[in-house]
Formats: C-alpha cells, sequence, structure tokens
C-alpha cells in the first residue's frame, strides 16, 4: 500500500496553534487565495493553472461519436480527474484514494450536473451522431486546495477550447478540418466556481480559505462551496467532520461569492488577453458566431 | 583553494591535471599513507576497472588540494543517509520492544533508532517517543544494502551533545544545498548564508536545529517568530539570494509581520 | 521542415526530487522524478533499484499505446541510472504529455492504434533533464532523435529529422534511436518497410544529430536536407548549456 507521508506532531501542533493566534504559516489572511496563475497552451483547450504549489493541467479534446441511447438529442461530456505519482509518491497509478473519488464526484456535480455546458449543442444528428466532449484533469503537483484549482482549470479549458466546426446538408453531416473552416467555441451557459473552506478547533470555530497539504492535514472539517458569478449555488458539500454553526456557513457562503466574483473576473481577463494574442490581424473577430451572454 | 570549479555532467571525464597527486616530499615522510589517499565525496565514484574518477550527478567540481579531497557540488535532490551526518528524523513507531523507526525523509524506508542509543537510557528507563515526534540524532550506520541506523549518544563519551528528542517549536523542509551551508562551521564566510544571524539582530529570541537531510527545526515562545523564521528560510532557499539580500529580505518580512 | 530552438525549463514542480519541462518540434512534455525512495515489497530487487516510467497522454486515460512507450523508455534509462547505489529502491519518473504536433489536414480522432516512435525523443530527453534535476547519480546522459525516411518524387530517398506528422504519413519508415553521452546506442526501434541501408543512413543522421558535443558544423551529410541544418540541434550542447546556467544559479554562493 502506498505510504501517506504525515506531517508530524510538532508541525501539527504548530499550524493550530498559530491559528488559534491568527497567523497563517505563509502570512496570509483566512479569507485570502495564494496567487492564481493561468497560462493557455498553443492549442485550443490546454491550460495551465498554479495555486502556489499546487498546479493542475487541464486539457479539453472533442470526437465524434453515438449518443447514449436514452438521450439521442444530448452530446456526451465527461470529465477525468487522475492523480498521478506526479502528484506525489503517495497516490499509486489506477487505483484511486478517496481524494481522488471526491474531487471528481466534486467537478462532475459542480461543471456537468448544473448544466454549464449546453448538451445539447452538441448533438450533430439526433439519434445518430454527437460530440462526446472530455475535459482530462492532470494534478501535476498537490499543496493543497486541489477542488477550487481543478475546477478553475477545467472551466478555463472548456471556455478557451475549440471544436471543429460542421454543417449538414440533405442528412450528410461534414466534420471540417482545422485547416478548412476555422474551430468554434462550445456552447458555454455559466462558469461555477468551487470554493472550500477548511474548519478547525474544537467547534470548528476556526475557517480558513485555500489550505496548504499541511493545513489539510491538521483540519477538522471541510466544506466545498460551488457557484457562479451570479449567486447560483451549484452545489455545497460538508461530508462529514466536525459539525459548524449554521451562521457561520452562511457567512462563509457569502464570501465566497465575493472570490468567485474575483475568479471570473480573472478568467474573463485571461481569455481575452489570450484571444488578443492570437488574433494579430483583427481576422478572428469576423469568424466568431458566439452569442454575447 | 578552490579556483577552477568545472561543471560537469555525470559521465564526464575529468581533466587529469586537476586531480591533487602527492607530492614528492610527504611521499618520504611519515605522513606518506595518510597525504597519498584522495578522498571522494559525494557525486562521484571511482571505476576499478580503468582507474578513472567520474562524476554521477551534475554540478560543480569542487577540488581542495590541502584535504586532497574531491566531490561535486549540487543543491538539491533527495537525502541519501551517510555515515555521521546529523538530522532530525519523524518517528513511526516503537518495535520490537527495542527499537524506534524514524523516518528521514518521506517515502524511503525508516531508519532504526535502538532504545538504548540515548544519554542515560537502561533496560529500565527507556525514552517515550510517540508516533509523530521529532528526534535530532546522528547516522551511525548506513550502507545502500541495510536500513540506516541512527544514534543520539556519543559512543565515545555517553553524552547526548545536543542530540535528542525536539519538543515542541516545528520543523521546516530546506533544499540540501541550503541545509549544508547552515551546518558549515563558518556560514557566513563560506556558506554565505547568515540569514539566522539577521533574524536575531531583528530581536528575535529562537533555537534552532538543523539535520543534513534538508530540516531545520526551530523554537521560540512567540508564534509569530517561528513563523518569520521559516519564512525567512524558504525565500533565501526559493529565490537563491545573497547575503545583502537576505539583510534585506529579513528587514521586509519583519515589518510587514508586525 | 524547421523547428524552432527546443525549450526547457528545470525544477518546474515544487513537491518533486526533480522535474523538468521541455518542448521542441509541438511536443511539449512535463516530467517529474522521485527517488531513491523505498519500492513496493511487490517490485523490489535485492541488489538494485526498480525504474518506473509513467506516460500520459494529453488526452484520454492513454492504452496499450503508452505502455509500449514506458516500457521502450524504463529499458534504457535503466541502463544509465547507477541503479546498483540502492538496492530495494524505486526510481519513479513520470511523464505528462501536454501537447503533440497538430496535423491540420486531419481531424484526429482521440485513440491512435499505430505507435508514435516520434515522441520518443521528447520523452527521453525530458525524463533526462528531470534526472538532473534530481541528482539521481547516473552513469552517463542520453540524447534522442526521430528519422522518418521519405520517398521522394524522383525516387531518393529523404532523411528527415524530428518529422512532422504530415512527414510521418508519408513516409517509408520511422526510426527512434538513443545514443548516450559516450557515444553508445542505447536503443533503436522503427516501424515500416526499409532495407539495411536506409538503417545505417538513419543511424549516422541521427548519431550526427546527438553525439555532437561542439557547435553545428555545417553541410556534413548529403543526405540531410538544407532546412535540417537549423533544426536537429545538437541536443547534447543543449542539456549541458541548461543544466550549466541552472547550477551556476544554484551555486551562485561558492566563491
Amino acid at each position: 500500500m502506498p505510504r501517506e507521508a504525515e506531517p508530524s506532531l510538532n508541525e501539527k501542533q504548530f499550524v493550530i496553534q498559530a491559528l488559534q493566534s491568527n497567523l497563517r504559516l505563509d502570512g496570509r489572511k483566512f479569507d485570502q487565495y495564494r496567487p492564481l496563475e493561468v497560462s493557455f497552451g498553443e492549442q485550443y483547450g490546454v491550460v495551465e493553472v498554479k495555486l502556489g504549489k499546487t498546479r493542475i493541467l487541464a486539457k479539453a479534446s472533442a470526437e465524434v461519436t453515438v449518443p447514449y441511447v436514452d438521450r439521442p438529442l444530448d452530446g456526451i461530456f465527461t470529465i477525468a480527474t487522475e492523480l498521478s505519482p506526479m502528484a506525489s509518491p503517495a497516490f499509486e497509478v489506477n487505483r484511486p484514494t478517496e481524494t481522488e473519488v471526491l474531487l471528481s464526484r466534486l467537478l462532475e456535480k459542480t461543471v456537468r450536473r448544473s448544466g454549464a455546458l449546453d448538451t445539447e449543442s452538441l448533438c450533430l444528428v439526433a439519434g445518430q451522431k454527437c460530440w462526446h466532449v472530455r475535459v482530462d484533469v492532470h494534478i501535476l503537483s498537490h499543496d493543497g486546495d486541489l477542488i477550487d484549482a481543478a475546477c478553475f482549470a477545467t472551466v478555463a479549458s472548456l471556455r478557451h477550447f475549440r471544436k471543429p466546426d460542421t454543417s449538414i446538408e440533405n442528412g450528410v453531416l461534414t466534420v471540417y478540418t482545422p485547416a478548412e473552416r476555422e474551430p468554434v467555441p462550445l456552447g458555454w451557459l455559466h462558469s461555477p466556481f468551487c470554493v472550500t473552506w477548511s474548519f478547525y478547533g474544537d467547534e470548528g470555530e476556526i475557517a480558513v480559505l485555500d489550505a496548504t497539504w499541511l493545513e489539510e492535514a491538521v483540519r477538522v472539517g471541510s466544506c466545498t462551496i460551488s457557484l457562479n458569478r451570479h449567486g447560483e449555488i451549484c452545489q455545497i458539500a460538508k461530508l462529514g467532520g466536525t459539525p459548524v454553526e449554521a451562521l457561520s456557513l452562511l457567512q462563509c457562503t457569502s464570501i465566497a461569492l465575493v472570490r468567485v466574483k474575483e475568479f471570473s473576473a480573472l478568467l474573463d481577463k485571461k481569455l481575452a488577453e489570450d484571444a488578443k494574442r492570437r488574433d494579430r490581424g483583427g481576422l478572428l473577430a469576423e469568424l466568431s458566431a458566439e452569442n454575447d451572454r | 583553494m578552490e579556483t577552477e570549479r568545472p561543471f560537469v555532467l555525470p559521465g564526464d571525464s575529468i581533466d587529469p591535471s586537476l586531480i591533487p597527486v602527492p607530492r614528492q616530499q610527504d611521499a618520504q615522510t611519515q605522513n606518506s599513507k595518510k597525504q597519498a589517499v584522495l578522498r571522494l565525496g559525494p557525486g562521484l565514484r571511482h571505476m576499478a576497472a580503468t582507474g578513472a574518477i567520474v562524476p554521477t550527478v551534475p554540478g560543480q567540481l569542487v577540488v581542495d588540494g590541502r584535504k586532497r579531497s574531491m566531490w561535486v557540488e549540487s543543491k538539491g535532490g533527495r537525502y541519501v543517509a551517510s555515515v555521521g551526518d546529523v538530522v532530525i528524523g519523524q518517528v513511526q513507531r516503537s518495535a520490537g520492544g527495542d527499537l524506534f523507526y524514524v523516518n528521514l525523509s518521506p517515502y524511503t524506508s525508516n531508519a532504526i533508532l535502538p532504545h538504548l542509543a540515548f544519554e542515560g537510557a537502561s533496560k529500565k528507563t527507556r525514552p517515550q517517543l510517540a508516533p509523530g515526534a521529532l528526534v535530532y540524532a546522528r547516522v551511525s550506520l548506513a550502507n545502500r544494502h541495510m536500513d540506516p541506523e541512527l544514534e543520539c549518544v556519543s559512543p565515545a563519551t555517553g553524552k547526548a551533545d545536543g542530540l535528542g528528542p525536539l519538543v515542541g517549536g516545528t520543523v521546516f523542509d530546506v533544499s540540501l544545498g541550503l541545509a549544508r551551508r547552515l551546518l558549515m562551521a563558518r556560514s557566513r564566510e563560506e556558506g554565505q548564508v547568515a540569514v539566522l544571524d539577521f533574524l536575531g539582530d531583528e530581536g528575535l529570541a529562537f533555537e534552532t536545529a538543523i539535520g543534513r537531510n534538508g530540516k531545520v527545526w526551530v523554537r521560540s515562545d512567540s508564534i509569530k517568530t517561528m513563523i518569520a523564521v521559516g519564512r525567512a528560510l524558504q525565500k533565501t532557499d526559493e529565490d537563491d539570494l545573497s547575503v545583502d539580500d537576505q539583510r534585506k529580505m529579513v528587514k521586509w518580512l519583519i515589518k510587514s509581520m508586525r | 521542415m524547421t523547428h524552432l530552438a527546443p525549450e526547457a525549463a528545470l525544477s518546474v514542480l515544487p513537491r518533486a526530487d526533480g522535474s523538468a519541462k521541455y518542448s521542441y518540434a509541438g511536443y511539449t512534455v512535463t516530467a517529474s522524478v522521485n527517488g531513491p525512495i523505498e519500492a513496493q515489497k511487490r517490485d523490489e530487487q535485492a541488489y538494485e533499484a526498480v525504474v518506473d516510467v509513467i506516460v500520459r497522454p494529453a488526452a484520454g486515460v492513454g492504452g496499450t499505446r503508452e505502455r509500449h512507450l514506458e516500457s521502450i523508455l524504463q529499458s534504457s534509462l535503466s541502463q544509465i541510472i547507477l541503479i546498483t547505489s540502492f538496492p530495494r529502491g524505486l526510481i519513479q519518473i513520470m511523464l505528462q504529455i501536454e501537447s503533440t504536433p497538430e496535423n491540420d489536414y486531419v481531424n484526429t480522432k482521440l485513440v491512435q492504434a499505430s505507435l508514435n516512435l516520434a515522441i520518443i525523443p521528447a520523452l527521453l530527453q525530458t525524463a533526462v533533464l528531470a534526472l538532473l534535476s534530481a541528482a539521481v547519480p547516473m552513469k552517463a546522459t542520453a540524447t534522442s532523435s526521430a528519422v522518418a525516411v521519405v520517398l521522394q518524387d524522383d525516387g531518393a530517398k529523404k532523411m528527415v529529422v524530428d518529422p512532422s506528422p504530415r512527414d510521418i504519413e508519408s513516409a517509408q519508415s520511422v526510426h527512434a534511436l538513443i545514443f548516450t553521452s559516450h557515444d553508445e546506442l542505447l536503443l533503436a526501434e522503427s516501424e515500416g518497410d526499409f532495407t539495411v541501408q536506409d538503417w545505417d543512413q538513419a543511424y549516422e543522421v541521427a548519431y550526427n544529430v546527438c553525439c555532437q558535443a561542439e557547435a553545428k558544423k555545417a553541410g556534413t551529410d548529403m543526405m540531410i536536407d538544407d532546412d535540417n541544418d537549423a533544426s536537429g540541434s545538437d541536443m547534447r550542447h543543449f542539456i549541458r548549456s541548461t543544466m550549466e546556467s541552472k547550477v551556476a544559479a544554484d551555486l551562485h554562493w561558492k566563491r
């Protein structure tokens, strides 16, 4: 079995004492995130997110396939996450740990079930052909708060991705290669982000955002809230752990909304910068048929 | 003593003129045997078949003509135990009734620390160390075929000399290169690291223990002090700060934490 | 086909013992190295360390093709790492493919059946740089190159170094070779139809790319197209200069 590296007793006690004195090891405030850096790759749909020492790489890709029998008018959308030994030697290949299962479930509920991606727009020929969009989330480095970073990376890569253009004439479907026609963006409805709070203390009275790996090792409970910038909550997950006052949870949610607005603004800015960088000649603006939302 | 330090990659051939040769007079004197021996430090291996000395890690080749030794200097990597190093280990558990399993770096096999290798320990009074506790120990046995062994007492004098359990405080991770520099006798002149001195100059009171395996233990009455020391060490390590930059960084850190 | 110069960054992943990110000819790979750590009881070897290579593609989970690449790299890297220094140990090398050159003229399917030999040079260089960054003891470094044999209209055969996906499609055979820094051949994998002469020429071309220590000499081999003089950079020189600047930065403190 993979041996999990645990921090020493001294480190654990120190983190708790520091939190009780209102201090964090890297000097941040309790509701402050580490600097979030986003960089897009050359290909559409490739994005690398850095949240302190946590690094996530997400790649979106699309393939034509047959739709599910019970949903002939919808396309298929899957998110695959995998914690490999690159993140930490504690993880083994093909052996999902609890962290991994929780991560993929939270991403499913946040991005897939909330209808962020319009699956009806992925249908090509009803009942016969549709797009299968898949996002592969690779965890390159694990220093805490994987959920928030992975969700950000997933949303960023889907918004950045372009699928090949298609047309139907007389029932014949033509999928154009990137050389024939510029690829088109996906039908995107809203951008959900995750915000994870960690709780400390006998009654979970101390709440902290964006815990590092060491802080995660000593927490007594955690709560992940997924919402978009309009304040619409997709899901709230508090899976076990020390019970927390309802009022403080409400407070956590309102601070989460502030952070999500910041995330949303950051992502919009980065996408705009990337579009400008690619579109040196100004031609792409004419090719776009995207609806402004 | 070290003037030229060529960069080497594993498998490179070393310029024979760099290898220190025993002087003719020494061959005649009583110390001839000692002087004729060339000591190879980390990063080099001796190919018995050809007699060549070959580097095994990338780094700068350092030759000390006086002590007649050579090694390859590099910053990072994972700690590999060697005899005589002082290390900070994390106790995993007590086993067999007479030894502790102690971990020196994550995901490696445990080292063995006998219950009796402490100052004043006997069959009746054994040290009590809980899993997760930290100990400051010296490596007494290390070879690649066996798990390393530690001791918390000097075998000659029976005194602890500062070794033993580390109670309270916290531990920070640093690179192997920085740990080596901090352990140097003249760390400011030769190692170019004076960040702990600067922190002391600013009025912070703390004690430290440095482990060759890339760990620095810090204890102080004030939590802020311990956090400041940890952040200063990590900044010195990650940003490769020079002595002047360390002084400026410490001043900035103290101000921002006030 | 001229490519931009290769780029590499070292120690990009803060929690791994060593890491590197390398991009060239449209391939971008990130590698992490952890070791020497303890091997699982079921995998450990009594007298030497086990080298475990894991390759992950950018999209999809990876299948037989990735396992084949892993076994090729594992056997090559085991020969240059000093595994006898760490009995019962494990050197874990993880390679994450971030991007591969796209063929704009074809809609690529996710699942590729055939083996892609052209990615071996990128995977190997990244792995070697990550091992150097982790200071894992090695016997020598290694460099690698891929060569495609393309039949031209006039019947002559052209050797293309670092072939693009279009080159590979129209090539008769593709060869991947790995050399150590002592000019020894570590690996030769080929696929397609080729004669012994084809292989010899591919070997010469790859040798010139991988085993030059100084700056490139112009026009050494008649078979190399003039365009390729700019690409197929002297890989050995690249690795050396990359590591040298990293080490100089790390050891800035030494007088």
